[in-house]
């Protein structure tokens, strides 16, 4: 085996690194286990997401942002140093802010605010996943309870995320009309917090790893880290994208946004590949013998439909998404899934337009 | 075809059924379609009948049932024939105002199985909807139902008829339906027969009133497309070409009144010497097919000039029978909302000037009224 550790368990070898082959070893965890490889991440960078999509995105990923400065004071309280405490507590300091209206939770409830929320509803943390609870509670649970090398060594995922913030950025005002530059000025900050505290976390990290079994801790521990942010998405894929298995106490679209979103979230927006289309109640689609075809029956009018819309339309079901039904059709009539794709879109939103189809 | 045998328009599969389960309602509006002489409900058709009737209609290929009134839910059976209705894969649209027993009523008909909500509102200011309405408290009940349609996630449409009494109110009445979170709007201006054609002085427009509320409605479905569909009826009288009325006459539609009379439209019993079946004497396809009512002005051989050999006579059908009676005194007649009438001038300047005048008081609904239609007295039968 050579010093580059692809992931700790395969780091079966006692020999000790040298700090530039351990930064290495660590840079490779991120290279395989950050979460920017995540599907999630892929369709929200895409503008694969609805914007019900993102908001769950925006509203689960506050709760992680209110736990950082939390996590932080209990590194912070296990630090004997004044010095080092110095410089730590400058990350609570970003979080929170010097005063209200300021920090970076704010500005991360500016972001939920920008999509729709009411801010009381955030605050609320209703609605978050139970998922994504659990995982943020564990990295306080695990910075309380590991070493102070472990615990600062989980910080190291900021070394990645000027990469995932700037694709972010820019991905989500090019394919969401609903984003502005204002809504994302959270990632403005960090693009400069973040390398900062990753310096001094790496220096700490590759100081005090001073022996095999240290090192191999400290990859574990950013590892640990890594599935923190992973399964975040893990549980918002399932939730709201596929196969869209909403727990029951979780936010549903519609819920916990000011009344002005509330009434523009089925707004004009076209449909994405991400969505999942469905029919809503009052909205059926029933096969009239009489006239031996199958028709859209919908408040005062019934829908004619060519049999491609049938098609596509015995498909909707709430779980596919439109992604899901264009493979599923490009088997039945051999072709390319992503042209079928668009003229899905297309039909689709002539519905959505008309209030009989909802995603 | 045998040569003995009277050729007539076939007659295509009814897509429409519209239920006036009983003429009873609380409120009193001046504009009611339904006719002078109301049904009592010591002659409504009971439970049983209505659900026959309903299964006759989806044999026949009927898709959707509007279940109407007066107000449906004054009706104890509601909620069973709206059950019959789901079970029969019918489409079912309670047409109600909301108020009375309705929203007693709505959780029990979510439960059977209703797929939509059409709510009458009279008017956006409470104290003028209740004055067009003639009942006192109904509009806060109108909005506590309207909240629980969509709550319970059924879609909702508000349908506001306009008139000159509430027409500088449409952008009202969009606002409000956005507020309640309807899916669709129908700002439809009163068409002139039955309690209108009565009061119709008292509710006529002026052409600036109309083409303002056009205005309004086309601006506002331009800003909410995707959130609110508007469905705009304008009024005939200042109209180009005339509605196709129920779609045609037996082509799409049929209406059952509250004693199981079957009209080709709500206003047909307006027009004399036609006869109607009962649906206690006849089967429904018996009544659609071949009752003289349905077979009068099916099709296009009745027509006269300028219909019988317009372009657009498969369009619009000749436009409205009743109304054809109403103002040109024959029910073969060409509409005179159609501008290629001839009494289409005289039409307009007739609505021109109501609308100049001080409007009369309104001539409410009522059941057991001594009201006569001054059009069925006047027309020879």
């Amino acid at each position: 085996m050579n010093a580059i550790f692809p992931t700790p368990d395969a780091a079966g070898s006692e020999r000790l690194l040298t700090p530039d082959e351990l930064e290495a070893a660590l840079r490779d965890i991120g290279a395989k286990r950050y979460h920017i490889l995540h599907p999630f991440h892929r369709l929200l960078h895409d503008g694969k997401l609805s914007k019900d999509q993102v908001r769950a995105w925006a509203l689960n990923r506050y709760y992680y942002q209110a736990m950082i400065p939390i996590k932080d004071a209990a590194v912070l309280a296990r630090m004997h140093d004044a010095e080092l405490r110095r410089v730590w507590r400058q990350r609570i300091v970003d979080h929170d802010g010097d005063a209200p209206g300021d920090g970076g939770i704010e500005r991360w409830l500016k972001l939920a605010e920008g999509v729709g929320f009411g801010r009381d509803y955030v605050l609320s943390t209703r609605g978050i996943l139970s998922a994504t609870k659990f995982a943020v509670e564990a990295y306080v649970h695990f910075v309380s309870e590991r070493t102070l090398l472990e615990a600062i060594a989980s910080s190291l995922t900021e070394m990645f995320s000027p990469t995932i913030i700037s694709e972010r950025v820019a991905g989500m005002l090019k394919n969401y009309d609903f984003i502005t530059k204002d809504t994302l000025a959270y990632f403005d900050k960090r693009l400069t917090q973040a390398p900062r505290d990753a310096d001094f976390a790496l220096d700490y990290v590759k100081t005090h790893a001073t022996t095999p079994e240290l090192q191999r801790r400290a990859m574990d521990a950013l590892t640990f880290k890594c599935n923190v942010l992973w399964v975040q998405l893990d549980a918002l894929y399932f939730a709201y994208v596929a196969p869209g298995m909403v727990p029951p106490d979780a936010w549903q679209p519609g819920v916990g946004l000011v009344a002005e979103a509330a009434t523009q979230a089925a707004g004009p927006r076209k449909t994405v590949p991400g969505d999942i289309p469905r029919l809503p109640r009052g909205v059926r689609l029933r096969h009239d013998e009489t006239r031996g075809k199958t028709v859209l029956l919908a408040p005062e009018r019934t829908f004619d439909l060519d049999d491609n819309a049938v098609a596509v339309l015995k498909l909707v079901d709430g779980v596919r998404t439109v992604s899901g039904i264009a493979d599923e059709l490009a088997k039945v009539y051999a072709a390319d899934p992503r042209a079928i794709e668009a003229d899905i879109c297309a039909m689709l939103d002539g519905l959505a337009d008309k209030r009989v189809l909802e995603r | 075809m045998n040569a003995q045998t009277p050729i007539r328009p076939e007659a295509p599969a009814p897509v429409g059924l519209l239920a006036e389960l009983t003429h009873r309602c609380p409120l009193r509006c001046p504009y009611c379609s339904n006719p002078l002489e109301l049904d009592r409900r010591s002659g409504e058709l009971d439970t049983a009948t209505w659900q026959r009737v309903l299964t006759e209609a989806a044999g026949l290929g009927v898709l959707h049932v509007h279940l109407s009134g007066g107000e449906p839910t004054a009706r104890n059976d509601i909620v069973e024939i709206t059950k019959t209705c789901a079970d029969l894969g019918l489409y079912s649209n309670l047409i109600t105002s909301g108020v009375g027993g309705a929203l007693d009523k709505l959780q029990a008909l979510y439960d059977a199985g209703l797929d939509h909500v059409q709510l009458s509102v009279q008017g956006v200011d409470a104290q003028n909807a209740e004055k067009i309405g003639g009942l006192k408290n109904a509009q806060p009940q109108k909005m506590v139902f309207a909240a629980k349609v969509v709550e319970l996630g059924l879609p909702l449409t508000l349908n506001s008829v306009i008139h000159r009494g509430n027409i500088h109110e449409v952008e009202g009445f969009i606002d409000l339906a956005v507020k309640l979170g309807a899916k669709r709007l129908e700002v439809a201006h009163t068409q002139y027969y039955g309690w209108a054609y009565v009061n119709r002085a008292a509710l006529m427009p002026n052409k600036a009133q109309v083409d303002e509320s056009i205005r309004i409605v086309e601006a506002a479905r331009e800003r909410l497309k995707g959130q609110l569909v508007i469905d705009l009826v304008v009024p005939d009288y200042y109209a180009k070409y005339p509605k196709a009325c129920a779609g045609g006459w037996g082509r799409k539609l049929m209406n059952v009144t509250p004693q199981g009379k079957v009209l080709p439209c709500h206003a047909a019993e307006t027009i004399p010497n036609l006869e109607f079946w009962h649906v206690t004497e006849h089967s429904l396809g018996e009544i659609w097919r071949d009752s003289p009512a349905f077979t009068a002005y099916r099709g296009t051989d009745w027509m006269q000039e300028p219909c019988r050999s317009c372009d657009r006579r498969e369009k619009d059908w000749g436009g409205c029978r009743c109304q054809a009676l109403a103002l040109a005194g024959d029910a073969t007649a060409t509409d005179p909302a159609c501008s290629l009438s001839t009494l289409h001038a005289k039409v307009r300047a007739l609505a021109v000037e109501e609308a100049a005048e001080t409007p009369p008081d309104y001539v409410y609904r009522t059941i057991g009224s001594n009201i006569r239609s001054p059009l069925k007295e006047g027309t020879p039968s």
